[in-house]
């Protein structure tokens, strides 16, 4: 196991925003949190890396608290791509990709070669070595969201934390940012909203519900029309696709959501 | 490999065009202080100037005219090291807060931290707190604290909108000035009211050695300790949490950073007032010629904040005859239109 929350619990403002979550994380699973808006996704990822304080309960890395380990030492194993991330600095890709050096370079040390090697794999990893030089505000999100991953890269994680990596992007790039996450042979967890894609990429799914894991296991034991019902309040058939051979999430509309069909068709 | 050996060399070929811009900077600044040094109600060639500072290094004898070699000792050197001090310490200020805030606005005086120190040095000066065992450096540091504390205590979630800290900050210099206005009102005599008004537009007159020598004492370690952080500030580009992420002690280096620039200003405003606009000018200029990596950024502030305060300084003595105008008025006249530049190119896109 190489993450593991051990009950934790989180508030903020006097409102329990995770609640007795207990996981562990197999190392090489893309592992997906899924949950309605503000069921505690994000937060449970600021726990796993320490972002946010614990307010009961323990997170470990093979077995070690992680209150024990410092900063740099866990920005060393554990990279985070936060939810659109940006900036108003005039930065270039490769200046962005050069931060993930950072946990590893002391305050006066230079720039080793191994930095620049690492630098240069996670370009490649991600497609963005033609476009080094490119100003960041001149990417689109698609881009930006790739140079995030490999300035995480850069950073040589054996876990890969990401929040809604594909928020805001069309459905060519969500696919292509799933595709690129699954290709690598690094631990990930991310935070996704979209049950088929989860279904598609993921190897293990958590299923959060106000704060509390609902269900966690394989897409199949997690994604059964009972628990949708019982999370999201949405009905749903669940079937296996004969096409792409994953789970796929069919959402049937409740009665009294169907609207009246317009009829101007028929009179035309 | 040849690409690969290529950006090594594009590396050492940008590091020594950077040694060059620093050389290059730093001549400039020798030129304009030693023009600022010639520059007066009595005019001293410039040859003169540097046989002086000669003499005075003792690497030189020169025969030289006596007036003119104490105007340049006692007067005129050391307001133009002080200038210097004063523009190198406010611009690596802006610098600093430009990125812990992520704001490109931030800098001392706009987030009302100079306000804080005139008010902590005009109680000191006109109501005598700490019955005079307290100095009146120490009086503008507890106000810059004073002002800083309560601009963060207005922008609490300021991660979550960085305009707020700017908000907070005029709220913040609103309050401090209304203080300041009201402790002179009150308590001080018509003579002190002349003095204070004058200083709180910034003042270089008056300043002798050992203020170079605290302004010295100030800027440099100051800014060893701030250039020891270029790396951690490049890793709020994308905000705290980021940082945090990157493994950076977020809260400590805030800290340190927040009361180094702290003392860096509170020590400027009590030397020569509140000169507005350089923090936020300087770095930007600085940014667009270096680009934003800090550990570039930092040292191009320092310089480039150095001769605009020395070259300030002159345009303030020369512009009116037998007058001079105070400094913080020919730092906000360029300042001003550069903060709206600024204002306007941050704007939201509609």
């Amino acid at each position: 196991m190489s993450i593991q929350a051990h009950a934790v619990s989180w508030s903020t403002a006097g409102r329990l925003i995770v609640d007795d979550v207990s996981l562990a994380i197999t190392p090489g699973d893309t592992v997906g949190l899924l949950g309605p808006n503000g069921s505690g996704k994000s937060s449970l990822l600021r726990l796993l890396c320490g972002l946010r304080r614990v307010t009961r309960g323990v997170v470990t890395f093979d077995d070690a608290p992680l209150e024990q380990l410092n900063r740099r030492d866990v920005a060393r194993r554990l990279a985070m791509v936060e939810q659109n991330a940006t900036t108003d600095a005039d930065v270039t890709v490769l200046d962005v990709v050069r931060l993930g050096r950072t946990p590893w370079r002391s305050i006066l040390s230079g720039w080793r070669e191994e930095d620049s090697t690492a630098v240069e794999q996670a370009l490649v990893q991600v497609g963005m070595e033609s476009r080094r030089y490119q100003s960041w505000h001149t990417l689109s999100g698609g881009e930006r969201q790739r140079v995030h991953i490999a300035r995480a890269l850069a950073q040589r994680p054996r876990e890969l934390l990401l929040d809604e990596p594909t928020n805001h992007l069309d459905i060519q790039h969500q696919l292509e940012i799933l595709a690129l996450v699954r290709r690598l042979s690094t631990t990930c967890v991310m935070a996704l909203h979209d049950l088929n894609l989860a279904a598609m990429f993921c190897d293990h799914l958590v299923l959060l519900k106000e704060g509390r894991v609902a269900e966690a296991g394989k897409p199949e034991s997690v994604l059964t029309p009972e628990r949708i019902l019982d999370v999201y309040g949405v009905d749903t058939v669940i079937e296996r696709s004969p096409h792409h051979g994953c789970l796929h999430v069919h959402y049937l509309p409740r009665k009294e959501m169907t609207l009246p069909r317009k009829e101007t068709s028929s009179q035309a | 490999m040849s690409p690969m050996q290529g950006r090594f060399a594009g590396a050492r070929h940008r590091q020594g065009l950077h040694l060059g811009l620093i050389v290059l900077a730093l001549m400039v600044l020798v030129l304009s202080m030693a023009l600022a040094v010639s520059i007066g109600e009595i005019h001293i060639p410039l040859a003169t100037t540097f046989k002086a500072l000669g003499n005075a290094l003792g690497v030189s004898e020169y025969p030289l005219d006596r007036i003119h070699e104490s105007i340049i000792r006692e007067y005129r050197l050391s307001r133009a090291l002080v200038a210097a001090c004063c523009g190198a310490g406010l611009a690596l200020c802006g610098a600093i807060l430009q990125a812990l805030l992520r704001n490109p606005l931030a800098e001392p005086y706009v987030l009302g931290i100079s306000a804080g120190a005139s008010t902590g040095a005009v109680c000191i000066m006109v109501l005598g707190v700490g019955g005079g065992a307290m100095g009146l450096s120490l009086g503008a540091f507890l106000g810059a604290l004073g002002a800083f504390a309560v601009v963060l205590a207005l922008s609490r979630g300021a991660s979550t909108s960085p305009n707020r800290i700017i908000l907070a900050g005029v709220a913040g210099s609103q309050l401090f000035n209304a203080l300041t206005a009201w402790v002179i009102s009150t308590s001080a005599s018509a003579e002190q009211v002349r003095g204070i008004m004058f200083w709180l537009l910034g003042n270089l007159g008056g300043v002798r050695w050992p203020e170079v020598t605290l302004a010295l004492a100030v800027v440099l370690p100051g800014f060893a300790i701030c250039l020891l952080f270029a790396r951690a500030l490049d890793a709020f580009t994308f905000g705290q949490d980021a940082a945090a992420a990157l493994g950076i002690p977020v809260g400590a280096v805030r800290l340190i950073l927040f009361a180094v620039t702290a003392l860096m200003t509170a020590t400027m405003v009590s030397m020569v007032g509140a000169i507005g606009f350089v923090g936020l000018v300087i770095p930007h200029a600085a940014r667009f010629m270096v680009g934003t990596a800090h550990v570039r950024l930092l040292p191009a502030s320092l310089l480039i904040g150095a001769i605009f305060m020395v070259l300030a300084d002159i345009v303030s003595r020369v512009i009116l005859p037998h007058q001079s105008l105070p400094i913080g008025v020919v730092t906000a006249l360029v300042g001003a239109p550069v903060f709206a530049m600024i204002l306007y190119r941050a704007r939201p896109p509609l």
